[in-house]
């Protein structure tokens, strides 16, 4: 248990049991699951009828209405399904920032969404985005498989610089199955993170897109001449902290949020700021359960 | 301004490397420390938008080297100690005393006496302390609080600057209890204890005048610290008129003459013209050498005008203009109001009521009965009348008036008589007095006569054989004239029928309607009151009214027109008078009088500084040259130093937007 303590304690894996993930689409699953699924298929839960058009299943047809009407309709049933739920963590150098840093923020936000998951009986995959590869993430089902998660979640290390858009398309390529995605980065690409979310569109998955943000990026406590240096790129920027610098350093942050969120909402796309001081049960039970990707 | 030099001039040139070295270090690159952050994205957009304002960076860095080189710069300013001679003020109550009489119109220091003391003043009120207060006060004969103690150096100046010139003469010792008020303040005289009433303010008295005023004796300065600086200067030269009057010639009554006396206030002989007009027309020029310190009387002949404004103008060229002009003024003859109280006297009456008597006066004829009523007692006690004339009759009180008394003595004064002789002889009559000029009474007989005896100062104007018959005596300012025969005789005597005698034979002689004439004229005041009296600036006048209660308007010579309503007795009292210059009154919009206004005062004319004053028993010299002190500046370039210091750490420090 001493990694689970690290990442998720006892009280909130005894929430999170309660609670599970919602999709705003309709997904198929691989297997059958626990899940309802809103698509008509075989299960035992009667849905609805549908007149027969010809390649229908036979087997399907209700012959009691047949009997009785001379037509020929078709019984359909509610489907059991499961869920594939991905959880795609930047790992760039940037997010080894703050305190807790963002990673590891990160690294307990995936792991009490990809525990809900697994209790639930959906496909959870934790993706790292960066350039560690490693070892290829594992595919996660089932509540027994919380180890192995935590486990991988463990060996995540920052990495160098990443562009964000060419981490999303390799991991588009590589996992072809719609489902739940939720990416926690904090988005600072200067390529732009535009791309990257629509590669993720063109998947058509459920995108929920949680813009992680050190307290010290959101209210920086600088003063002097300083030299900034990027710990990605190296790049270097030479500021003197000043009133009206800070001013438009705030603005600029808010305008970078603002435009985030208005890209997000205009495609679909929840967006969530969230900052590494605000605790995660927190997040999790009050903000994601109002935007609808838990239950 | 003056600078002293602190430094050598090695320490100047070590001041003087510190600006270069100032600018050098602003040209050497700032170095930065470096700090990792994990991206350096927003900050890149956030310095993008400010290279815009990129000027507006530079300038506030070279604001810095701006502030600093202006702090060096006021360090060696101050280091040069600038200042400038200046004048010191010592003390924290000040009162300031100006003196605006005539005499301080003198135009000896530019552009006059009065102006240079207020310049003066604002001096000292400019060199004032925060925290000192200052009391203004301007006086004349009469002292006026311009300004209370306060500390506003505006209100103070603004109060200097509303100091106008008077005419008046000059008193400081109004202006001394004025300004002794606070720092002498009174004590309680209980039975043992002498208790203080409030806590004394000593203050420092300062007096800008030109001293000329009497010493004042009986005022102690006490807490006061008298300062005198004298205004003006010493080398000034003045001719004034210190007299000028309207009088009838001693020898021939209805002429008028005009005095003036001129007075010279100079070391050096000086040439002087006179100059008389009247109604603006010149009448009359006198042109002479007045001996330094001289005075000389003029007297003009004027004829007989009847009513005129007569201005007299020296022409001199000296330092005071005020005192180069005098007026004087002849006011119409007024109708003089009569009363004659008797039984029943017909040749009286007639010779009352010639033409040229009605000229000069009004008569009314009473009887003896009438002396009881209160329209008499009224009128005769307020001086509604000029003469009353009592004819075998005589009142309980003297009237305020002249008056005859005709075979009656008046009730009061030291009048005897003797006991009545029969048929006395006219000896002699006194031709030089006014009541007797032109009578020849050589051919009057008289029944019976009294010899009378006046009182002191009386005159007898007409002699007998058995003593005088006809005496004239003041009393206060009126003139009593008393008669020792009847014109008419009332009641039987021994052997007389009875009724009316006739008791002498003057009625029907010629000289008995001149004497009537006489007697309207001089007791009747008809031609006296024709020269006005002078008057002094800030004196009050009585004006006569026809009517008491009415209203007298009075035109100033500036042309300001003053209303003033009649008391009970018949008199206006006007005190507006602080121009010189002729005042015309007016009753129901015409011009009934004149009266003029003229400063003939010897101290005002007199213009010459006096070093010294003395009040109570303290003398006080002048102070004519200013404490000198030294007035630095280099405390106020330290503090401003100090405050752009203040200034450059606050924008260094707090990155203040410009």
């Amino acid at each position: 248990m001493s990694t689970a303590s690290t990442l998720l304690s006892p009280e909130l894996l005894a929430r999170l049991e309660r609670l599970e993930l919602v999709s705003r689409k309709i997904f198929r699953g691989r297997m059958k699951g626990e899940r309802r699924s809103r698509r008509k298929g075989q299960s035992v839960e009667f849905a609805d009828f549908r007149s027969y058009v010809h390649g229908d299943d036979l087997r399907f047809l209700d012959w009691n209405t047949y009997a009785r009407l001379d037509r020929l309709f078709l019984k359909m049933f509610l489907e059991e399904e499961d869920l594939h739920f991905y959880a795609l963590i930047d790992a760039s150098k940037s997010m080894d920032f703050g305190e807790p840093t963002k990673l590891a923020y990160a690294k307990q936000l995936a792991a009490a969404l990809g525990f809900v998951g697994l209790v639930r009986g959906d496909r959870v995959k934790i993706e790292t985005l960066g350039p560690g590869g490693g070892d290829p993430p594992p595919v996660l089902r089932g509540r027994r498989s919380l180890w192995r998660m935590l486990e991988y979640l463990e060996n995540v290390q920052p990495g160098g610089e990443a562009p964000l858009a060419q981490a999303v398309k390799s991991f588009c390529v590589r996992n072809s199955g719609k489902g739940i995605v939720v990416l926690i980065s904090d988005l600072m690409d200067k390529s732009g993170y535009e791309a990257a979310l629509r590669y993720l569109l063109a998947q058509e998955m459920d995108i929920y897109v949680i813009h992680l943000l050190s307290v010290a990026e959101i209210e920086p406590q600088l003063q002097g001449d300083l030299r900034l240096v990027d710990c990605e790129d190296g790049d270097v920027a030479e500021i003197s902290v000043s009133g009206p610098l800070l001013k438009r350093y705030r603005e600029t942050l808010a305008a970078f949020i603002h435009s985030a969120r208005d890209f997000c909402t205009r495609r679909g796309i929840v967006y969530l700021a969230a900052r590494n001081d605000l605790p995660v049960e927190q997040l999790i039970t009050g903000y994601l359960n109002q935007r609808g990707l838990l239950r | 301004m003056q600078l002293i030099n602190m430094l050598t001039w090695w320490q100047w040139a070590i001041l003087a490397m510190a600006p270069p070295a100032i600018v050098l270090l602003y040209f050497l690159k700032l170095k930065r420390r470096p700090v990792e952050v994990p991206s350096t994205y927003l900050w890149r957009r956030s310095i993008e938008d400010l290279h815009v304002n990129t000027i507006w960076q530079r300038l506030r860095r070279n604001m810095l080297l701006f502030l600093q080189i202006l702090i060096l710069l006021l360090a060696m300013l101050a280091a040069l100690r600038p200042g400038w001679r200046g004048v010191a003020l010592s003390g924290d109550r000040f009162i300031f005393l100006i003196d605006n009489s005539a005499s301080m119109r003198a135009t000896d220091v530019e552009p006059s006496r009065l102006e240079e003391a207020k310049r003066q003043a604002r001096l000292l009120i400019d060199q004032m302390d925060s925290g000192d207060v200052a009391m203004v006060v301007s006086f004349a004969d009469t002292a006026k609080i311009e300004q209370m103690f306060t500390d506003s150096r505006r209100k103070l100046r603004a109060a200097v600057d509303a100091i106008r010139a008077t005419d008046r003469p000059t008193s400081l010792v109004e202006a001394l209890k004025v300004a002794s008020g606070l720092a002498n303040p009174g004590r309680t005289a209980d039975d043992v204890y002498d208790v203080q009433v409030a806590e004394p303010l000593p203050a420092t008295l300062l007096i800008f005048s030109d001293g000329r005023f009497a010493d004042v004796s009986g005022f102690a300065l006490g807490n006061l610290d008298a300062v005198y600086k004298p205004i003006g200067n010493p080398e000034s030269v003045n001719l004034g008129i210190t007299t000028f009057a309207v009088r009838r010639n001693e020898a021939r009554p209805q002429q008028l003459q005009a005095f003036a006396q001129v007075r010279s206030f100079d070391r050096q002989p000086a040439e002087v013209s006179l100059e008389l007009r009247l109604d603006g027309e010149l009448i009359n020029a006198d042109r002479f050498e007045l001996a330094a310190e001289e005075s000389r009387g003029v007297s003009f002949d004027l004829g007989t005008p009847d009513s005129g404004v007569l201005q007299l103008t020296a022409v001199t060229g000296d330092d005071l203009a005020v005192d180069d002009v005098a007026w004087a003024v002849v006011n119409p003859p007024r109708r003089a109001r009569v009363l004659l109280v008797t039984p029943g006297v017909e040749p009286l009456e007639y010779a009352l009521s010639t033409s040229a008597a009605l000229e000069l006066a009004d008569v009314s004829v009473e009887t003896p009965a009438f002396l009881e009523q209160p329209a008499y007692r009224q009128p005769a006690a307020t001086g509604v009348y000029d003469l009353v004339i009592y004819d075998r009759c005589r009142p309980k009180e003297m009237p305020q008036a002249n008056t005859l008394f005709i075979g009656a003595l008046p009730p009061a004064g030291d009048w005897k008589a003797e006991p009545q002789v029969v048929a006395p002889q006219i000896i002699d009559t006194d031709s030089a007095h006014p009541l007797m000029q032109w009578l020849d009474l050589g051919n009057v007989l008289i029944a019976e006569g009294t010899p009378l005896a006046g009182p002191l100062g009386g005159v007898t104007l007409i002699d007998s054989n058995i003593g005088p018959l006809f005496v004239v005596a003041p009393r206060d300012r009126y003139e009593d004239a008393a008669l020792g025969f009847v014109f008419i005789a009332e009641g039987g005597g021994e052997g007389k029928e009875p009724g009316g005698y006739i008791g002498t034979n003057w009625p029907i002689r010629a000289s008995f309607p001149l004497f009537a004439l006489n007697v309207l004229e001089y007791l009747g005041g008809g031609r006296t009151s024709g020269a006005g009296e002078a008057i002094r600036p800030g004196q009050p006048v009585a004006l006569d009214s026809p009517l008491p209660g009415k209203e007298v308007s009075v035109q100033t010579p500036a042309g300001e027109t003053v209303r003033v309503r009649a008391d009970s007795s018949g008199k206006a009292n006007f005190s507006g008078t602080v121009q010189l210059g002729v005042y015309n009154v007016r009753i129901d919009g015409k011009v009934a009088r004149h009266f003029a206004v003229n400063l003939f005062q010897a101290s005002e004319s007199d213009i010459r500084p006096v070093s010294g004053l003395r009040i109570g028993y303290v003398d006080i010299p002048a102070q004519t040259s200013q404490e000198a002190a030294r007035r630095e500046l280099w405390r106020i370039l330290l503090v401003a130093g100090l405050a752009v210091l203040c200034v450059e750490w606050y924008t260094y420090n707090r990155r203040v937007a410009w």
